[in-house]
């Protein structure tokens, strides 16, 4: 069983139940007001059958646990126009995605978010667009995502745009 | 330790299969109807790079083709666009994989081999006569056309991809195609050389942004233009004479009696008014002028001025008069076989002593071009003589004490 540390610091002026109340009331607003919903797409690591050599999988041969919704506070960054070569063959690269998520909200969910898993973000009713993530944000020891030097309480994690042949929703 | 023993003899080519070959090869590049080759400009060498690509870069991944970008892309935003949608996602960006051909927009002066050594000025150049025909009038077109020019064109064949898998199923196709220095791609009947400069990758492979392979093949084609504007088309300056030569039913008749390096032989009836006899075609070496079997003397009997196709006489010979023309049509008078190797002529003399019926000359016979006694000629089926070895003629018909035999043969 793992050793429990109580955190007492700021004990005169904040406390585990400010804490939660200060979460609650955050996720009123942004599950309840706000309502940004997103759908995770775990990847199932040791049931996908990856290249021998490469740890490479082909396209739709990644499998997955079943997807879950979540919510998350939202940013897209703007589109770059770009092009493969010298200016030519020139694509639109959509701009990555960066979530706030509540860690307490993962954990009444009971999942966890991890570096290559799938989000979909549905843009319109008819578009969902898919994101990889790209950095998990599991390190929330810096001062923005503690709660007043209390406790992290929060995971920023950045995402980026997904290719048809890793991932096109299943 | 001895030198080991070499053949150096070898006739790689039988027959004639080198000027069928060649001959091949003429007719893949004069298939239009103008008689002459047809012109091969910039665009035409993209277009071969092109399907060059398209028909030996194919590599599945993902059990599909990987897409071919079907036209080389420029600078013009709307045809890139036209080229990528038929593999477009819905951001209108080309799905991954696929292949792009891009070619640099600065032409170098070319480097192919065949092309270095330039002749100044555009000089143009004999390539073929052509006949024609005006309704009342036959003659000749001649056909002249300057050396192309020679150019390097380079083109990024470039992949992108987001497996390693398919890089390795591309690099292996490639460095195979040009486990040679190059490999060829087919211009209008021409054989175009490519080789493969260089490989590099410029995959951008960074945490934050999307993750793909890119990588470049750099090619250069060695490439020539041929600009049919700079062709000529003049009439032949004898078209009236050549009417004359095949107005008449007095003809030239021709017959080969050597194979490996076309010697002809070109026999005229005399109508009795004609002075000069014309073979159609340049006469290299001239071996000799017989009327009736009998050897003319040069610059006696008759002229011929070197190069030409005329034979003429101070006086027409007589009516029905048989003239025969014994020559070899190469066209700088280079006297070689069929082979590639040198031919020569010689001419021995022997006198008959009444008793010695064979006579040997001192090489090896390729071919007898006139056998001779006193001037008067006998061909092998005359029954005069035969040949009973690559060195020896037999007398097989009486003749006079003392007559000269005179053996012209090529070795």
């Amino acid at each position: 069983m793992e050793n429990k540390l109580p955190i007492t610091r700021m004990s005169k002026f904040f406390g585990q139940e400010d804490f939660d109340l200060q979460i609650q009331i955050g996720q009123e607003y942004l599950h309840g007001d706000i309502n940004m919903k997103l759908v995770l797409y775990r990847v199932d690591r040791d049931g996908t059958d990856t290249d021998a050599v490469y740890a490479e999988v082909g396209k739709d041969q990644i499998k997955f646990f079943p997807p879950i919704e979540f919510n998350a506070l939202v940013k897209i960054e703007a589109p770059k126009n770009s092009s493969y070569k010298s200016g030519v063959v020139r694509y639109n690269e959509p701009g990555n995605m960066t979530l706030s998520v509540y860690i307490h909200h993962l954990k009444e969910l009971g999942v966890e978010l991890r570096y290559g898993d799938f989000i979909g973000y549905p843009e319109t009713e008819e578009k969902v667009r898919y994101y990889t993530v790209s950095n998990d944000g599991l390190v929330t020891s810096d001062n923005a995502h503690n709660m007043f030097g209390y406790k992290p309480y929060y995971r920023t994690i950045t995402c980026v745009p997904a290719q048809e042949v890793e991932f096109r929703g299943i | 330790m001895a030198v080991p023993k070499r053949k150096n003899d070898i006739s790689v080519y039988t027959g004639n299969q080198l000027v069928d070959r060649r001959q091949e090869l003429l007719d893949r590049i004069t298939k239009s109807d103008t008689n002459l080759p047809e012109s091969i400009m910039h665009d035409d060498l993209d277009l071969g790079m092109l399907d060059f690509v398209k028909n030996n870069f194919k590599v599945i991944s993902n059990g599909e083709q990987v897409s071919v970008i079907p036209k080389i892309l420029t600078i013009q935003r709307w045809g890139e666009f036209t080229n990528t949608w038929d593999f477009a996602d819905l951001d209108g960006n080309a799905k991954l994989p696929f292949i792009g051909v891009i070619r640099r927009p600065d032409v170098q002066p070319g480097t192919n081999p065949i092309t270095q050594r330039t002749i100044p000025d555009r000089r143009t150049f004999y390539y073929a006569s052509v006949p024609t025909w005006d309704g009342a009038q036959m003659g000749a077109d001649v056909y002249k056309i300057p050396q192309p020019t020679a150019i390097d064109i380079s083109y990024d064949v470039t992949i992108v991809c987001t497996q390693f898998r398919d890089l390795n199923k591309f690099n292996k196709t490639v460095l195979q195609k040009f486990s040679s220095r190059q490999a060829y791609t087919t211009v209008k009947g021409h054989y175009i050389p490519i080789i493969l400069d260089s490989i590099e990758d410029n995959s951008p492979v960074e945490l934050d942004t999307r993750r793909f392979y890119i990588q470049n093949y750099k090619f250069t084609l060695l490439g020539f233009i041929i600009d049919d504007e700079e062709f000529e088309v003049k009439p032949a300056v004898s078209r009236l004479f050549l009417m004359n030569e095949f107005m008449t039913d007095k003809g030239v008749e021709k017959k080969y009696i050597n194979k490996d390096i076309d010697l002809t032989v070109a026999k005229f009836s005399s109508d009795g008014n004609q002075t000069q006899f014309s073979v159609g075609e340049s006469i290299g070496i001239l071996f000799n002028v017989m009327i009736n079997g009998v050897i003319q003397e040069r610059d006696l009997d008759f002229y011929h001025v070197s190069g030409t196709s005329k034979i003429s006489f101070p006086q027409p010979p007589a009516e029905n008069d048989q003239i025969v023309v014994t020559y070899y049509k190469g066209r700088n008078s280079v006297f070689i076989d069929n082979f590639g190797k040198p031919i020569q002529v010689v001419k021995e003399y022997f006198t008959y002593d009444g008793s010695t019926l064979d006579f040997t000359v001192q090489n090896v016979i390729n071919s007898v071009v006139t056998f001779d006694v006193n001037g008067l000629t006998y061909d092998e089926n005359s029954g005069v003589w035969q040949k009973i070895s690559d060195t020896t003629l037999r007398i097989t018909d009486e003749m006079f004490i003392g007559a000269t035999i005179g053996i012209n043969y090529l070795y």
